[in-house]
Order: C-alpha cells, then sequence, then structure tokens
C-alpha cells in the first residue's frame, strides 16, 4: 500500500505547474486522470521531445510529468462526484463555460478540494495577465541580478517556475485532503495557489530585509551575488568546481587548501562583505590555483577540510554521478511506443511508504474505455 | 485566527537556516504546533552567521530578515542538548510529538544520541525528516553544503547563461528554498501515511535531488536526443521574440516572452516594423533583428507601459521587479500578499503569506517569528509539565535561556 492509495484526482489544467502537482500524487498511490481536452494537454506540445516520436505524445516534458497516471479526454463531468480533488489552470470564465463552479461541484462532490494553479491566481490586478516562467520569474524579482553587469540580465532556462507552483500547490493541497481526513475541515474549498506568490519563496527575505528603502542592487556579474565571496562555478583542469566561501572558518581553510596564506588574514577579507567588494583582487590569486587540480579531487579535498566546494557535473555527466546513481535519482519513463527515457524520481525517500520511481507515460485518451 | 487545517500534529524543528524552517513555515501556517529547538550556545545560525560579542549585545540575533521571516507561526525553546538534562527534555517532548525535523550536518544528531535509531524508541509511530545537502546514503553523505553548492552539484547551472559564459547560477541559494517545500511535501505524504497506518518513518531527503526536477527540461533532453539543450542566453527556440529588453530609466528592463502564434501576430499589430517575419523558423532565422526592433520600442517607453501594453493584448510582458519593490507591488498589495506584524526588536515588518489561500483570504498569521528562548516556559509547563521551580534550576544551569550565552563561553 502507498501512502495516497484511494485519493482520486482529477486534472484539467494541463500545464507543467497542474501536472507536477498531480505526479507527486500519481508517484505515491493516489489515482490521478488527465482529463484532457481532444487535442490533448499543452504539456504534450512542450519541448524537448522523443526524436521520430508521432505528433501528441513527442514531449518528454509531458512523458515525465504523467507517469503513473491515466489519461482520458472524456468530459469531466462524468468523473467529478468520486473525485477527491480537482485540479484546474485556467480562469473563472473558461471554467463557468465548462459548468465548473462552486455551487455545481458542491452539490456533485461536497468535500472537493478544488485546487487552482494559475500563474497570478484568481483576483488582484495580474489575474488576467498572460503568464510564462519568464514573466514570473521577472515579477517575482528573481532576475534583476544574473548576469554581466554591462548585458540584460539573464533568465533561468525550462519550466522551473512552474516546478515550484506545482510543488507549492501540492503542499496546500495535501494539507486540505488531510484536514478533511483528520476531521479538521469540510465541505468544497477552493484553493487558490499563485505561481508568481510561490516563486516569491525566493526574494521574500530581501522584500522583508528592504522593506521602506528604495535601493535596488546592481548586477555584480556572473555568479557574483551578496553577501559573499569567493562564491561562483570555476573552470579547473578538467572541469567545473562549484564554490562556496561564506564563514571566517571556511574563508581560512579555502587559503590553506589553495595555499593562499597571505590572503587569509588580511583583515578585509574576514567578513564575506569584505571578501565580495574585493573579488575583483582575490579571484585572480585564487582562480588559476584551480587549473591545477582536477575538479573531482578539489571536490573531496575540500569537503575533508570542511568547505562546501561541488562538482557541477554536465548534463551528460549527471546520470554517472556516483553519489546519484547509488540513491536512485534517476529512473525509467516508459511509454508505448517502447522509447525509455531517464528522468528525475520525486527527490525524497520515504523509508515507510516509499513513492514509485519508474513509470509508464499512458497516450493521449488511454484510459477512456475505463471511464466510458 | 490560526488556521486549523494540521490542528493536532506537533512538530519539533531542529532546523536552522533556511530550508529546514521553510519546511516547518509551511506546516505551521497550515495549523500544526511546531515547536522549534535552539540552544543559547547554538542559536539558529539564520539569526546571524557572522555574530560577535557586540552583534549579541546589540540583539543582532533577534534583527536578522532571514530568520524573521522563515520561523513565524512557531514556538521557540532553547536547551543545551550537550547536557544530559537537555537531552532527557528533547525526549520527553519528542515523546509528545509526531515530527521530527532536523538538518545538521551528518553525524551530529548521532554523536548526541538523538538520530532516528534512538527517537524512534521514544516515540512509537514517530516521523523524523532529516535534510542532509546530498542525503543519508551515498559516498557523499556526510558532505557539506549550502543552497548554493546543491545548485552546483544538480549540473542545472550548465542550462542557464550565455554559450561563452562559466556555467550560470541564478540565485545565491537557490537549493534551500526548493529543500524547503520539497520537505513539507514528503512531510504531507507521511502524515497520511501515518493516519491511516499508524506508521511513523524515517524520511531522507537530499537537498541536491531536490533540484533535479528543475533542471527536468536538460536531463531529458540528454536523455532522449544524447545532448543537452543548448545554451542560447535569454532567447529560446520555442518563442522569438524571448528577452530581457532595455527600457527608460537606469537599469530598468522588461522581460517579453512570445510563447504562440497568436501572441505574435498581436505583437505585429503593435510594431508594424515586425510585418516582415513570419512563423517561428522564420524568426528563429531573424531573431538579431527582431530583437533590435523590440529594443529600439521599449527603450523609449518605462517598463510599466511596456507590460501593460503588450498585456492588453494577451502577450507575456514583465516588469523586471526587485525584491525591495516587492512590497509596493499593486497586484501582491491588492491581494494582501504581505501582513504586517510587530516583533519584538526589528518593529512592524511584512509577512509574506502562504502562496495558497482559502478563496481570498491569505491564511492567517498570528505571530511573528519567535524571540530566542520565548516560549520555554509554555513547552516545559504546559506540555512536559515542569513546575515553577524546575524551570528556574534550568535556567540557572544554563540549560534554558533567552539570551545567547557570551561568546566566550561557546567558542
Amino acid at each position: 500500500m502507498q501512502a495516497l492509495d484511494g485519493i482520486r484526482v482529477l486534472d484539467i489544467g494541463g500545464t507543467v505547474a497542474t501536472g507536477y502537482l498531480g505526479k507527486l500524487f500519481a508517484d505515491h498511490g493516489a489515482t490521478v486522470i488527465d482529463v484532457e481536452p481532444v487535442e490533448g494537454f499543452e504539456t504534450r506540445r512542450l519541448q524537448p521531445y522523443v526524436p521520430d516520436a508521432e505528433p501528441g505524445e513527442q514531449s518528454a516534458m509531458h512523458r515525465w510529468l504523467s507517469t503513473n497516471k491515466k489519461s482520458t479526454t472524456l468530459p469531466v463531468d462524468r468523473l467529478i462526484d468520486a473525485a477527491d480533488v480537482l485540479v484546474t489552470s485556467q480562469p473563472a470564465q473558461e471554467l463557468e463555460a465548462m459548468g465548473i463552479t462552486t455551487s455545481a461541484l458542491a452539490r456533485r462532490a461536497p468535500n472537493l478540494v478544488w485546487s487552482s494553479v494559475t500563474w497570478f491566481g484568481l483576483d488582484g490586478p495580474y489575474s488576467r495577465f498572460a503568464g510564462s516562467d519568464a514573466v514570473v520569474h521577472s515579477l517575482a524579482g528573481m532576475v534583476r541580478g544574473i548576469g554581466r553587469p554591462d548585458r540584460p540580465p539573464m533568465l533561468p532556462t525550462g519550466y522551473q517556475a512552474q516546478v515550484i507552483g506545482g510543488l507549492t500547490a501540492f503542499i496546500g493541497t495535501m494539507a486540505q485532503v488531510l484536514a478533511r481526513e483528520f476531521g479538521n475541515a469540510d465541505g468544497l474549498i477552493r484553493l487558490d495557489t499563485s505561481i508568481l506568490e510561490a516563486n516569491l519563496c525566493f526574494t521574500e527575505v530581501g522584500a522583508v530585509a528592504g522593506y521602506g528603502q528604495h535601493f535596488v542592487g546592481k548586477r555584480l556579474g556572473v555568479n557574483r551575488f551578496p553577501p559573499t565571496y569567493p562564491l561562483g562555478v570555476f573552470p579547473c583542469k578538467d572541469g567545473w568546481i562549484g564554490i562556496t566561501v561564506l564563514t571566517p572558518a571556511q574563508w581560512h581553510a579555502f587559503c590553506a587548501l589553495l595555499d593562499l596564506d597571505a590572503l587569509a588574514l588580511v583583515p578585509q577579507y574576514q567578513t564575506a562583505l569584505g571578501r565580495l567588494e574585493a573579488a575583483y583582487e582575490i579571484e585572480p590569486a585564487f582562480a588559476p590555483r584551480l587549473l591545477q587540480w582536477s575538479a573531482i579531487e578539489l571536490f573531496h579535498r575540500a569537503q575533508a577540510a570542511r568547505i562546501p566546494l561541488a562538482l557541477v557535473p554536465t548534463m551528460a555527466e549527471l546520470l554517472d554521478v556516483d553519489q546519484f546513481s547509488s540513491r536512485g535519482a534517476f529512473a525509467n519513463v516508459t511509454h508505448d511506443d517502447d522509447a525509455s527515457l531517464t528522468a528525475p524520481v520525486v527527490p525524497f525517500r520515504l523509508y515507510g511508504s516509499a513513492g514509485l520511481a519508474n513509470g509508464h507515460s499512458p497516450r493521449l485518451g488511454a484510459h477512456d474505455g475505463e471511464f466510458a | 485566527m490560526t488556521e486549523r487545517f494540521l490542528e493536532g500534529v506537533r512538530v519539533v524543528d531542529l532546523s536552522m537556516g533556511w530550508a529546514g524552517p521553510l519546511c516547518g513555515r509551511h506546516l505551521a501556517d497550515n495549523g500544526a504546533e511546531v515547536i522549534k529547538v535552539e540552544s543559547c550556545s547554538h542559536f539558529d545560525w539564520w539569526r546571524g552567521w557572522e555574530a560577535t560579542q557586540t552583534f549579541i549585545d546589540d540583539h543582532g540575533y533577534e534583527k536578522a530578515a532571514s530568520f524573521n521571516t522563515v520561523n513565524r507561526n512557531k514556538l521557540a525553546i532553547t536547551l543545551d542538548l550537550e547536557h544530559p538534562t537537555g537531552k532527557t527534555l528533547l525526549e520527553r517532548l519528542v515523546a509528545t510529538c509526531d515530527v521530527v525535523l532536523e538538518n545538521y550536518s551528518g553525524g551530529v544528531l548521532p554523536k548526541l544520541g538523538l538520530d532516528w535509531s534512538r527517537l524512534s524508541k521514544v516515540k512509537p509511530g514517530l516521523i523524523m525528516m532529516s535534510m542532509p545537502a546530498f542525503g543519508a546514503t551515498g559516498p557523499w553523505r556526510s558532505y557539506r553544503a549550502y543552497g548554493s553548492t546543491v545548485e552546483h552539484a544538480s549540473g542545472l547551472p550548465h542550462l542557464n547563461g550565455e554559450s561563452d559564459w562559466p556555467p550560470t547560477m541564478q540565485h545565491v541559494a537557490y537549493g534551500d528554498a526548493v529543500a524547503g517545500l520539497n520537505g513539507a511535501a514528503a512531510l504531507m505524504i507521511a502524515l497520511r501515511h501515518k493516519h491511516r497506518t499508524g506508521e511513523g518513518q524515517f524520511l531522507d531527503l537530499s537537498q541536491a535531488e531536490c533540484l533535479f526536477p528543475l533542471a527536468a527540461h536538460g536531463i531529458l533532453e540528454q536523455s532522449a536526443t544524447g545532448t543537452a539543450p543548448p545554451r542560447l542566453g535569454n532567447r529560446s527556440r520555442a518563442a522569438v521574440p524571448r528577452g530581457v529588453y532595455p527600457c527608460e530609466g537606469d537599469d530598468e528592463w522588461v522581460t517579453v516572452d512570445t510563447q504562440t502564434q497568436l501572441q505574435w501576430t498581436r505583437l505585429q499589430s503593435l510594431l508594424p516594423e515586425l510585418q516582415a517575419f513570419g512563423n517561428l523558423d522564420d524568426r528563429a532565422a531573424n531573431v538579431d533583428a527582431i530583437d533590435n526592433v523590440m529594443a529600439a520600442w521599449t527603450i523609449t517607453r518605462t517598463p510599466h507601459d511596456v507590460m501593460t501594453t503588450l498585456q492588453a493584448a494577451g502577450i507575456p510582458a514583465a516588469v523586471l521587479s526587485a525584491s525591495t519593490r516587492l512590497t509596493s507591488d499593486p497586484h501582491l498589495v491588492a491581494r494582501r500578499f504581505f501582513a504586517m506584524l510587530e516583533r519584538p526588536y526589528v518593529g512592524t515588518i511584512p509577512h509574506p503569506a502562504a502562496p495558497y489561500r482559502d478563496g481570498t483570504r491569505p491564511l492567517a498569521i498570528d505571530r511573528p517569528s519567535p524571540t530566542l528562548g520565548q516560549d520555554n516556559v509554555r513547552v516545559l509547563h504546559d506540555i512536559l509539565g515542569l513546575d515553577d521551580d524546575e524551570i528556574r534550576a534550568l535556567e540557572a544551569q544554563g540549560i534554558i535561556g533567552e539570551r545567547p550565552l557570551p561568546m566566550e563561553k561557546t567558542q
């Protein structure tokens, strides 16, 4: 038996955010049904693609998001009565056209957790804005500090804002599921998760720290962020090493590791901000020495000295890193076309009720017969 | 009024920094009773990682925005876990709880005799989550890391930035908040399992692995095609134009992310110079020229003007905000995202809401972050049943307290 057995989730949202929310349910045993339009969810058209796969089934991203779920193109109306959770991403008008309103749902599924996951939430001036991961990152204040000061700020890639939104919505949704099972709440709830607000977890400390101030920090350069230095990703003899030196003890150990004893006791370098202000003179002193080491050797030596350095593996290298492979951090995503993908598993291990690692991604409408 | 969704769930939160406390915050926001445990000799380092005696004398450990943002709605006690009495009291507290949350470096709790093997005997049915940087197993299990380090190790920096830049980080401590969210999700699942079966369990959360779903687009492309996606800076193979364009003002920018053909035709209506370009392939072949048209148009406008003009046409666009501008963002103000609460030593400060809400009402924030040891009496008396004399004796022995010990006693 898996932890979320017996919970029935309908996803009509069809975005990366709702897909990731549903994936967390499905990979822990819930019955998750993707209720798709006849052309399929928009996630079926997202890059990257599986070469030579047929249209509608080619998105590797969709395959990963949909493991251990069911897919139907039948109307959601046929499924709603038995649902515990309904996941949507659409604005209210679009949902009303589908007959999905609070009053209608309350009659059909009186204890339903209706989990709305939208870019900006259900109300407020931006609620009708067109969203994207880049738009959310920009409004969240996450982009301004990335990149070179003489170039435009740099956007993160991929679907990161949506994954954070889906993960956050899962927390709120599960709290509502538990509240009903614990007897702490009842009745239909329309939970409103904003992907923008979910991503404010990365910048909210700056909002609190800077409250009442109008100071806006400048970009300091690629991989340079307050409040510390050395920080960043640097070339070694054969790859890349990630460096973070924060405390005085780490600074002294870092200098000892690289035979930079003369730097260790410079008064200005005893604080993180002091070193950041002097990065232009510290970096030329240590960066050439990194080139004398292989990344793996430097990584292990630094960690032995209690300095938090890390390998920075490429995508090709990542799947073979022994730490991750030994823990089963990646598993197989299969599909009816026999292509198998290697993909991240849900990144926590519950030793008493483990989630599913491998999974099968259903074709569009694969389960129509089950629900007809 | 405090939310009651998780009423009846008690959490002993041994975590420090950002990741663990953010996890605990989500549980507290939903109504769990979260009891944060620090000590007067080792307070949460998120209160200040370069503490000096002057810093302590000035109550600097009560003023850090980082600490005060992630610990609201919690109780806080101090216990010297290196003292046998302090350790015994922690065990008694654990015996009353459902969840223990910790993110110490590997080896700390076993050395104190307070790891899973011990605490699971103290409280049958206990859920205990450990959040080491690389997980509780594997050759790197004892390695140290910050949120930046786990971003490094996840490979994610190879997916960001220009092709001639070093692998590019996107945050100073990206992994911390991501791990905190994953921890809260994991505990929700474990609570459900316990509710159905009565069984507790050990949860092993690797902060580095928590970043893999954020790199899924790169991992999947590597797996599907044998190559990683190209690093294109602000550009995208799926959206043209996509970029960050200069606006009127010093270091002011706007993001435009044209994702569909419909959005493109609407953009062409607003910028007739774009009529020369057609479908996505054509636009990709002429991306430099298109970006020049975009930048020439945005540079004479404010970011807000560009955003509202394009959004009125249904085109994804956004000002590049800054963390210091979030409390005055009109959308967040309208949604009452920041609640103003008074906190000792810092006055009235904003508290960000939980990112999920019931209808139009943010979840309640009843209590700002606790001061050091603020709830010693409440927890020791009301939960553990100690009387006033016993509590005073603990204070006299330095096992509990409400001020950090002088620095010379902690070094």
